[in-house]
């Protein structure tokens, strides 16, 4: 097994970012609404070989040659579910430290294979089936709605893209905004797990308390329980789990959201949270309202 | 996607994994293969574990009997799961049971080898020291290696045979795009028998993602496509559908997963009866409404629907398209006449409000009102016949 190097983010209005596939729908859309965030987009990459600039953002044939141009180090992959191994793999040999892959539908064995490159390069990967991370009024890589994004005191890790855009939405409507908001995404096997974030979390200067966006599946939020104690992370964390009644055997939308027998169920999830002296709330707005209390607001 | 153990001996057969000869019984009585020669065993189709603590493991004497059998299995749930239908499979005496899985370890982005020489029951039970644990990287020679390895942890007589299978089930992992293959119990056989072991039952668990490479698969889902509805929608339709309730009164047409499942949750604690889980992906629509001429054609299987709300929280998707795509997939399925209630967060807000007001469905920004909105819509006598087309 290739140990994993532990996870590191530096991202602010300056770090030079690159889109891989600017030139598709969203790719042209995002680079755009990314840059209007604050994101320094520097580049974009396109297999076209008669690609134009989008909107002012000068296109390169490949990631080495974008590089070499203009110092990206983080990367933002707007490319087909298929395309997506093949573009990280370009993406590390050209050196990207910092990879958000939003797409959805990566089939989970090139996930494997795509951790183990980003691992061995030790670079950080954020994804796939993501809307990607953000620190509010520095950047954002990814899709996060503006509306629900405000400078603040909470760090919010997420599993699904729309239940915390609803939980960031009735944050900021609550008065309390983000001081990092990381979609590890809806897939089994990703890049960072919420257990990968606790040491980080843990000395994240600007990060007061933590509300994690889980939902059934998987073993994250077991894990994310353990790493509370060994990563001596003390900041209060508070917790929603999407599907305490949804039916076993069938994946819920994400290819992460498949129980079997007792393993990824919300019960199992409750328990080991709760163990680990997290508060596991029934609904968005009770979460919000215990983030305010942990805060004394 | 969660195979019945029917289509997964199918599946594992294809990589060399000897199982007991066997037939699909459908609820409908038709058959699907060969009826062995008994003594039989009649095996309820769930995709679900526990069954046989459940009574869904019966034995029948010959095929008359197996069909009786299955005819009763299929007609009522088991351990609250529908039954799709049977595997009837030749008896088998004198084996020695034993556990042999393949997981892909999510934390670890390995295959993880578990092995045992306690076959037979819940492994989840079975005693730490009784399983035998090793990892590999995804590859068939590596997954087979490790097996190799966990099988001299084994008693002398179940090594030969769990190795081998390991062989086999390896290659079946990687071959098709798997996240899980579990034999349990895997039988060994004594000494003289043609066959040195067999897989007794199995649990198989693919990988949606990788349909489109998988042609052997995707035929399964096209040609059962009532067995696999989940898995058949999403790869036609491209988006996810699960109906939660039978009897639900409010379908949800719904984009994102997490944000679908806490809908259905949130409504359940209030008291509430949703019919089904929807992520639509509104992002992936591209300008044509077919997908949700689809999602509302299902959605009058829903004898008892008598709302819908929407719920888009949108983050790529511009919901002033979105609406005009709705109001025209509407049109297209008219018959589907419930009252609409919509919440709606996002770009283009303003501009879905101007199209829906003009249909009359009630447009919120507030989740906790759209709900108050569906509430009133339930409690409002209705004059329409739910659900039914008019």
């Amino acid at each position: 097994m290739i140990p994993r190097p532990p996870f590191a983010l530096s991202v602010d209005r300056h770090t030079p970012v690159l889109v891989q596939g600017i030139t598709g729908r969203a790719g042209q859309r995002h680079a755009c609404m990314m840059r209007d965030a604050g994101t320094s987009i520097v580049a974009g990459v396109s297999a076209r070989a008669d690609a134009r600039p989008v909107d002012g953002i000068p296109v390169f044939v490949d990631c080495a040659s974008a590089v070499a141009a203009t110092g990206a180090v983080a990367s933002v992959l707007l490319v087909g579910a298929a395309q997506v191994l093949p573009a990280v793999s370009e993406a590390l040999a050209a050196g990207i430290r910092l990879l958000v892959t939003p797409t959805e539908g990566v089939p989970v064995h090139d996930a494997v294979e795509i951790r183990n490159r980003v691992d061995a390069a030790g670079a950080t990967w954020i994804g796939a089936s993501t809307p990607g991370m953000a620190i509010p009024g520095e950047a954002k890589l990814g899709f996060l709605p503006d509306v629900s994004l405000a400078p603040g005191p909470i760090a919010m890790a997420s599993k699904s893209g729309t239940l915390s855009y609803e939980a960031g939405f009735r944050l900021v409507q609550a008065g309390l905004g983000q001081s990092a908001w990381i979609g590890v995404g809806g897939d089994p096997v990703k890049g960072t797990r919420f257990a990968d974030l606790a040491p980080w979390l843990a000395r994240h200067g600007r990060t007061e308390a933590i509300l994690l966006v889980g939902e059934i599946g998987g073993n994250e939020e077991e894990d994310f329980a353990q790493a509370i104690a060994t990563s001596g992370l003390d900041k209060p964390v508070v917790a929603i789990i999407a599907g305490r009644t949804a039916p076993g055997g069938v994946s819920m939308g994400h290819a992460g959201a498949l129980t079997w027998g007792s393993f990824g169920t919300w019960e199992a999830k409750r328990a080991a949270l709760a163990d680990a002296g997290v508060n596991v709330c029934a609904t968005i707005d009770e979460a919000v309202q215990a983030l305010a209390r942990s805060l004394g607001r | 996607m969660f195979l019945f153990e029917h289509d997964a001996k199918s599946l594992l057969q294809a990589f060399g994994v000897a199982v007991p000869l066997g037939c699909w019984v459908g609820a409908d009585g038709a058959l699907e293969g060969v009826m062995p020669a008994g003594p039989l065993i009649v095996k309820a189709q769930v995709a679900a574990g526990g069954r046989g603590k459940a009574g869904g493991i019966r034995p029948a004497a010959d095929a008359v009997a197996a069909l009786e059998v299955a005819r009763v299995l299929t007609a009522a749930p088991l351990a609250g799961h529908a039954v799709a239908g049977c595997r009837v499979e030749q008896a088998i005496a004198g084996a020695t049971e034993v556990y042999l899985s393949l997981t892909l370890d999510a934390s670890r982005a390995q295959v993880q080898v578990l092995a045992s020489d306690h076959g037979g029951v819940d492994i989840e039970s079975a005693a730490p020291d009784a399983l035998v644990r090793e990892w590999a990287p995804i590859n068939a020679a590596a997954i087979a290696a490790a097996v190799g390895r966990a099988a001299q942890r084994l008693s002398p007589a179940s090594r030969e045979a769990v190795a081998d299978a390991g062989e086999r089930l390896a290659a079946a992992f990687v071959g098709l795009d798997a996240q899980m293959v579990e034999i349990n119990p895997l039988f060994v056989l004594p000494a003289g028998e043609p066959a040195r072991w067999l897989a007794a039952d199995a649990k198989l668990i693919t990988d949606d993602n990788a349909l489109y490479r998988q042609p052997v698969l995707c035929r399964l889902v096209e040609r059962a496509a009532t067995r696999y509805p989940e898995a058949a929608r999403k790869w036609r339709h491209g988006c996810d559908y699960v109906v939660v309730d039978p009897t639900g009164e409010i379908a949800l047409l719904t984009t994102g997963a997490g944000l679908s499942m806490m809908l259905i949750d949130e409504l359940r604690a209030q008291g509430l009866h949703p019919y089904n889980f929807l992520d639509v992906r509104t992002g992936g629509l591209r300008g044509d409404p077919q997908r949700l001429v689809d999602v509302l054609g299902w959605m009058r299987d829903g004898t008892q629907v008598r709302v819908l709300l929407v719920n888009i929280f949108a983050g790529i998707t511009h919901l002033g398209e979105f609406a005009r795509l709705l109001v025209q997939a509407m049109d297209t399925v008219p018959a589907f006449s419930v009252p609409v209630v919509a919440r709606l967060a996002g770009p283009g807000f303003d501009e879905a409000v101007e199209v829906l007001g003009a249909r009359g469905f009630k447009v919120e920004t507030d989740l906790a009102r759209a709900i108050d909105a569906v509430r009133h819509e339930l409690a409002s006598p209705d004059v329409r016949v739910p659900g039914v087309l008019q």
